[in-house]
C-alpha cells in the first residue's frame, strides 16, 4: 500500500510548503512572479505569526503554572 | 470579471486525466510541442502584479494557495512525472508561456528524465539534547573516562572534574550531534537517487523543545519508497528511548530537484 504522508497529515507545517513552493521548482519563468524581496516579507510574516504562537503558549503555560 | 490570467501548476510530458478528481475542477490543459501544462485562470483581482503583491502579506492567503498549489501538484503526480512550478508564477498569454516552453525545451525534457518515476522525501531529524546529556557516557568515550575519575576522587576533586565535565558535554553533544546527522544522511542517501540539505530551522519557529540536527531532501524512486519508509521507522523504533527522532514527510513533488536556469 502507498500512503500518502501528505495528505493524511494536516498538520504539514506552513514552513515545510513555502521552504518548497516558493524557492524550489520551476522559478524563473512567468510574466509575474513573486520576487525574492516578496518572498522576505511572507517569511519575515511567517516568523511574527509563529513566534506570536509560541508567546501566546507561554503565555497560556504561565496561566497555568502560576 | 472574467478570469483571465494563466497560473501555472505543473509541466509533463505526458497527457491528464481531470476527470478522476473533484479537485481538478477548473483546471486546464495546454498541449505545446510534446509538453502538457496544467493551468488554471485566474482573476486580476487577486493575481494581478499587485494584488498578488497585496496577497502575500496575508499569512492565511499565503497558507491556503500554497496548500492548494501543493495538494493539486500531488494529485497529478500519481498519474505521471510532473515539473513543478514555483506558487504564483502566473502568465499574461498562452504566447508567453509557449515561449517558455520552445526556450527551455531541453531542460525540461532533462528534467523530466530526471525526476522520473520518483519522488521527493522531506526528513528532519530531531535530537533532545537534555535525554542526550543524561546518556552521554553511552555516546562519548571521553566522557566516560571523565565520569569514572569523578567517581573515584575526593568531593572536592570531583566538584571541580563535574564542572569541567560539564563544559566539556556541551561541545561534545554538538559533535555527537553532527555526527549522527551525517550517519543518517548517508544512509538515506544510499537508498535514494539524489540528496541535498536545507538550512536547520531553530527551536522558536520549529516550536519544538528538541533540536533540529539534520533537515534534508531526498529524490527516492518509487519502487524504493517502502524500503525507505520502513528505514525511518526501524529506526524511530530502535531509537525509541534515545534521544532522536526522525520525522519524515511525503511523497512530495520533486520541488527541491528541479532545476531550470535562466538563460542569460
Amino acid at each position: 500500500m502507498h500512503d500518502n504522508i501528505i495528505e493524511r497529515s494536516k498538520d504539514i507545517s506552513i514552513l515545510e510548503l513555502l521552504d518548497r513552493v516558493l524557492n524550489k521548482g520551476v522559478i524563473l519563468s512567468g510574466d509575474i512572479v513573486i520576487s525574492v524581496a516578496d518572498i522576505d516579507l511572507v517569511y519575515l510574516g511567517v516568523r511574527l505569526m509563529l513566534s506570536s504562537v509560541e508567546t501566546m503558549e507561554q503565555l497560556k503555560h504561565v496561566e497555568l503554572t502560576d | 470579471m472574467k478570469n483571465k490570467l494563466i497560473y501555472v501548476y505543473c509541466i509533463s510530458n505526458r497527457p491528464f486525466e481531470f476527470s478522476l478528481n473533484a479537485e481538478f475542477k477548473g483546471l486546464n490543459c495546454i498541449k505545446h510541442n510534446e509538453f502538457y501544462t496544467v493551468v488554471k485562470l485566474v482573476s486580476n483581482n487577486e493575481f494581478s502584479e499587485d494584488n498578488l503583491k497585496r496577497n502575500l502579506s496575508d499569512i492565511n492567503w499565503v497558507d491556503t494557495h500554497a496548500r492548494e498549489h501543493i495538494s493539486i501538484i500531488s494529485l497529478l503526480m500519481e498519474q505521471c512525472t510532473v515539473v513543478p512550478f514555483k506558487l504564483g508564477t502566473i502568465y499574461h498569454t498562452e504566447e508567453g508561456l509557449k515561449k517558455f516552453i520552445n526556450e527551455y525545451t531541453d531542460s525540461l525534457i532533462k528534467n523530466l528524465h530526471n525526476i522520473e518515476k520518483k519522488e521527493e522525501w522531506s526528513m528532519k531529524i530531531y535530537c533532545d539534547r537534555h535525554m542526550l546529556s543524561k546518556q552521554i557516557d553511552k555516546f562519548s568515550e571521553e566522557a566516560a573516562v571523565m565520569e569514572k575519575q569523578i567517581m573515584a576522587s575526593s568531593p572536592g576533586k570531583a566538584f571541580l572534574l563535574k564542572r569541567k565535565k560539564t563544559e566539556f558535554v556541551e561541545n561534545e553533544m554538538d559533535r555527537i550531534c553532527k555526527k549522527y546527522g551525517q550517519i543518517y544522511y548517508d544512509k538515506f542517501k544510499n537508498l535514494s537517487d539524489s540528496a541535498n540539505l536545507n538550512n536547520l530551522i531553530p527551536k522558536e519557529i520549529t516550536g519544538r523543545k528538541d533540536t533540529m540536527i539534520l533537515n534534508a531532501n531526498f529524490l527516492v524512486r518509487k519502487n524504493k519508497a517502502e524500503k525507505f519508509k520502513d528505514m525511518i521507522y526501524k529506526l524511530n523504533k530502535q531509537d525509541e528511548n534515545s534521544c532522536l527522532f526522525i520525522d519524515v514527510t511525503g511523497p512530495w513533488p520533486p520541488f527541491s530537484f528541479v532545476s531550470i536556469k535562466e538563460k542569460i
